[in-house]
C-alpha cells in the first residue's frame, strides 16, 4: 500500500514536471479556461495589456489591439511590429518587476498550471490575469473574440472570426470525401515527442482530412515509443520546423527512416509557428496541411 | 584468488549471467507494440539471421529498436553498479555513488557541451561526458582530503557541494539555449533510453565489459585498500597507481552511460550493496556480480518504463529511483 503511495507520488511528480515543460517550453499556449477568474468588474476601458504568449499577441494585434500591447515575451515574435513593445522575458520566466513596472490592467497568459504564485501577485497588484487555453479551433475562435471583446474590438474581432471561419470551411469543403492521410505528427524526433488527444494540432489536422495516427494518445505532447511509431506505419509526417524552431527538427526520426512516408515521399515541413500558437495563423496551418496532403483538392 | 573465492565467484557470476541472459530474452518480447512470441524467440535465437515468420516490420521493432535498447539499458546499469562497487571501496563509503557524488553531473556538464558545441559529432559526447566525470571526481576527492583525511562525511558533503555547483551550471547552460533543444535535454536529465544511438552502443558495451575487467582485477587491492590506505600500503599495494586506475576506469563507466542515456539515478548505490549484502564484503565476488546485477536491474527497469503507460513513455531514471530509493531505506535500516 505505502509502495504503491509513494509510486504515485512519484508518478505525478515525474510528470508534472514534464508537463510544466510542455506547457511552457514547446507549446508555450496551451491549457484550460479555468485558473485564474478574470478580476474584470464592469465597463472598464482595458487600455494596458501584457501578453505572456506568442499566440495571445498575434490575436491583440490581429483584432487591431496592437497599440494597447504594452508588454510581451521573447517568443512573440509576430507581427514585426510586436517587436517594438517592451520585452518582459520568456514564457518561462517572466519578469514581475518589469510587468507591475508597465502597469498593465491585464496579463494575458495560456496556462495556468505553474504561474499560480505568479497570478497571485499579480492580482494582489491589482492586475487581472486572464487565461486562454484553447485546445481546438473552436477554442482559437473564443480566445479572439475574448480578447476582442475585453480590448474594445469586438467588430473587428468578430470580422476576423468569421473570415478565419470561411477560410477553415473552405478547406474542409476542399477535402470532403477525400480519403483521410494516415499521418504522423512529429513534434521532435529525439526523444521521440508527437501530438496527442488534447493538441489543438490534432484538431486541425482531422479538418485538414487528415488522420493522426497518434489522435488517441491521452494528453497534448506525450513522449511516444519509437516501436509503436514504426509500427504506426503512417502515409506522409509532418515536422512542424522552420519557424521559431529554426532548422530544428528537420529530421524525421530513426524509427520512421524506413516507413510508407519516407519511402513514398511524403514528409511535409510546415511552419511550426502555424502549428504551434492556436492564433489567427493557425489557419495558414490548416491551409497548409490541407493543401500538402491533399493537392488534387486545390486545383 | 584461492579456490573458494574463484569458484564463489565464477558461480555467482554464472546464475546471474543466465538471469541476465533471461532478462534480455524475455524482456525483448515486452513493448508497447505486441510481437508474437515464438516467432520473436526463433529469430532471437538465431540472432537476427532469420525472421522466423515476423513481418519485415516487426523484425525491425525487435533488433532495430528493441533489442538495442534492452543492450544499451545493460550496459548503462553494468556500468553505472561497476563505477558505485569502485567508488565505494576505494573511498571506504558505502554512499559513494556516481549520482550522489555529483560524478553523473560532471558527466553530464560535459555531454551538454558537446551537444551544444559538437552537436553532430557523436563520439566527442562520451569523451566530454568522461572529462567531466574525472574533473568532478577529482574535484570531489580533493576536497573531501582534509587534514584529518577524507572521513566518509566530508566525503558526501563534498559530493553535495559538488552536485549542487554542476546543477547550477547545467540549468545556466539550459538557459542560454534555444527553447526548442530544452525540452529533449530535460527528459535526457532523468535518465532516459530512448535515444539508443547505434554509434554510441558498441562503446557503451565495451567500456563496460573493460571496466568491470579492470576493476575485477583490482579487486584484491580494494579489498586491503578498505582496511585503510595505511594499512594497504604497508601490505603492498600501490595506493595511488590503484586509485589513479579506479578514478579513470569509473569515470569512464559513468562518462559513456551518462553520454548514452543521462543521469539514471540509484543503481550504483543499491546494486553494489545488494551484491555485497547476498555475496559478501568481497570485492572480487561483489564486483563482477554488481556490473551483472546492474545490468539486470535496469533493464528491468526500463521495460517498466517503456511498457506501463504505453504507448506512452516514462523516463527511466524515474524507474530506478521509485525502485532504488525504498529499497535503499530497507538496506539501510538493516545495516
Amino acid at each position: 500500500m505505502c509502495f504503491l503511495c509513494f509510486f504515485v507520488a512519484t508518478c505525478s511528480a515525474v510528470s508534472r514536471r514534464t508537463l510544466i515543460l510542455w506547457l511552457l517550453l514547446l507549446a508555450i499556449s496551451f491549457g484550460c479556461n479555468s485558473g485564474a477568474k478574470p478580476a474584470l468588474d464592469g465597463p472598464t476601458r482595458v487600455t494596458r495589456v501584457v501578453s505572456l504568449a506568442p499566440n495571445l499577441t498575434e490575436i491583440v494585434f490581429a483584432v487591431g489591439a496592437g497599440d494597447k500591447l504594452v508588454g510581451r515575451t521573447s517568443y512573440c515574435d509576430y507581427p514585426p511590429e510586436a517587436k517594438a513593445v517592451a520585452e518582459i522575458g520568456d514564457t518561462l520566466h517572466p519578469s514581475i518587476e518589469r510587468i507591475i513596472a508597465l502597469k498593465p490592467q491585464v496579463v494575458l497568459i495560456s496556462t495556468s498550471s505553474q504561474l499560480e504564485v505568479f497570478t497571485q501577485q499579480l492580482q494582489n497588484q491589482n492586475i487581472a490575469v486572464v487565461v486562454t487555453d484553447p485546445h481546438d479551433l473552436e477554442g482559437v475562435f473564443r480566445s479572439i473574440t475574448q480578447v476582442g471583446e475585453m480590448l474594445g474590438q469586438k467588430d473587428q474581432a468578430d470580422l476576423l472570426v468569421t473570415r478565419l471561419r470561411e477560410r477553415a470551411n473552405t478547406v474542409e469543403q476542399a477535402v470532403k470525401g477525400k480519403t483521410p492521410v494516415r499521418v504522423f505528427y512529429q513534434v521532435s524526433g529525439e526523444p521521440l515527442y508527437t501530438a496527442g488527444h488534447d493538441a489543438f494540432v490534432t484538431d486541425l489536422m482531422r479538418r485538414a482530412g487528415i488522420t493522426s495516427v497518434t489522435a488517441d494518445v491521452p494528453g497534448a505532447w506525450p513522449k511516444y515509443s519509437n516501436e509503436s511509431a514504426l509500427a504506426a506505419k503512417p502515409d506522409a509526417i509532418i515536422l512542424p520546423t522552420g519557424g521559431s524552431m529554426g532548422s530544428a527538427n528537420s529530421d524525421v526520426t530513426e524509427a520512421l527512416r524506413q516507413s510508407p512516408a519516407v519511402l513514398q515521399g511524403r514528409v511535409y515541413k510546415i511552419n511550426d509557428d502555424y502549428l504551434t500558437r492556436p492564433g489567427p495563423r493557425a489557419i495558414d496551418g490548416l491551409e497548409a496541411m490541407a493543401r500538402a496532403l491533399h493537392p488534387d483538392a486545390f486545383k | 584468488m584461492n579456490r573458494v573465492t574463484l569458484r564463489k565467484t565464477l558461480i555467482s557470476c554464472a546464475l546471474l549471467g543466465g538471469a541476465l541472459l533471461l532478462a534480455i530474452v524475455s524482456m525483448s518480447l515486452l513493448g508497447s507494440e505486441r510481437l508474437p512470441a515464438r516467432d520473436s524467440l526463433c529469430a532471437l535465437a538465431s540472432l537476427g539471421t532469420s525472421a522466423c515468420g515476423l513481418t519485415p516490420d516487426q523484425f525491425d521493432i525487435l533488433f532495430q529498436i528493441r533489442l538495442p535498447r534492452i543492450l544499451l539499458a545493460a550496459a548503462v546499469g553494468g556500468s553505472l553498479a561497476t563505477a558505485g562497487a569502485g567508488y565505494q571501496a576505494l573511498l571506504r563509503n558505502p554512499l559513494a555513488e556516481p549520482y550522489l557524488l555529483g560524478i553523473s553531473n560532471g558527466a553530464a556538464v560535459g555531454t551538454m557541451i558537446a551537444l551544444v558545441f559538437f552537436g553532430a559529432i557523436e563520439w566527442v559526447r562520451p569523451l566530454l561526458a568522461f572529462s567531466g566525470a574525472l574533473a568532478a571526481t577529482f574535484a570531489v576527492y580533493r576536497l573531501a582530503r582534509g587534514r584529518a583525511g577524507a572521513t566518509p562525511e566530508r566525503l558526501i558533503l563534498a559530493g553535495v557541494i559538488v552536485t549542487t555547483f554542476l546543477s547550477s551550471v547545467i540549468v545556466f547552460v539550459t538557459t542560454l539555449m534555444d527553447a526548442t533543444r530544452i525540452r529533449s535535454f530535460t527528459f535526457w536529465l532523468l535518465g532516459d533510453l530512448s535515444g539508443t544511438s547505434k554509434a554510441l552502443l558498441p562503446v557503451a558495451i565495451t567500456v563496460t565489459i573493460l571496466g568491470a575487467l579492470v576493476l575485477t582485477l583490482h579487486a584484491r587491492s580494494l579489498n586491503l585498500l578498505m582496511l585503510g590506505e595505511r594499512d594497504a600500503f604497508d601490505l603492498g599495494v600501490e595506493v595511488g597507481r590503484v586509485r589513479v586506475v579506479v578514478f579513470l576506469v569509473a569515470s569512464l563507466l559513468v562518462g559513456s552511460s551518462v553520454a548514452a542515456s543521462g543521469s539514471v539515478g540509484y543503481v550504483g548505490l543499491v546494486v553494489p550493496h545488494l551484491a555485497r549484502l547476498s555475496l559478501g564484503s568481497d570485492n572480487r565476488i561483489s564486483i563482477p556480480a554488481a556490473a551483472l546485477g546492474g545490468a539486470l536491474f535496469v533493464i528491468v527497469a526500463d521495460t517498466v518504463a517503456r511498457t506501463i503507460i504505453a504507448p506512452r513513455e516514462l523516463p527511466v531514471g524515474a524507474i530506478t529511483a521509485l525502485i532504488g530509493a525504498p529499497l535503499f531505506i530497507y538496506l539501510l535500516k538493516r545495516v
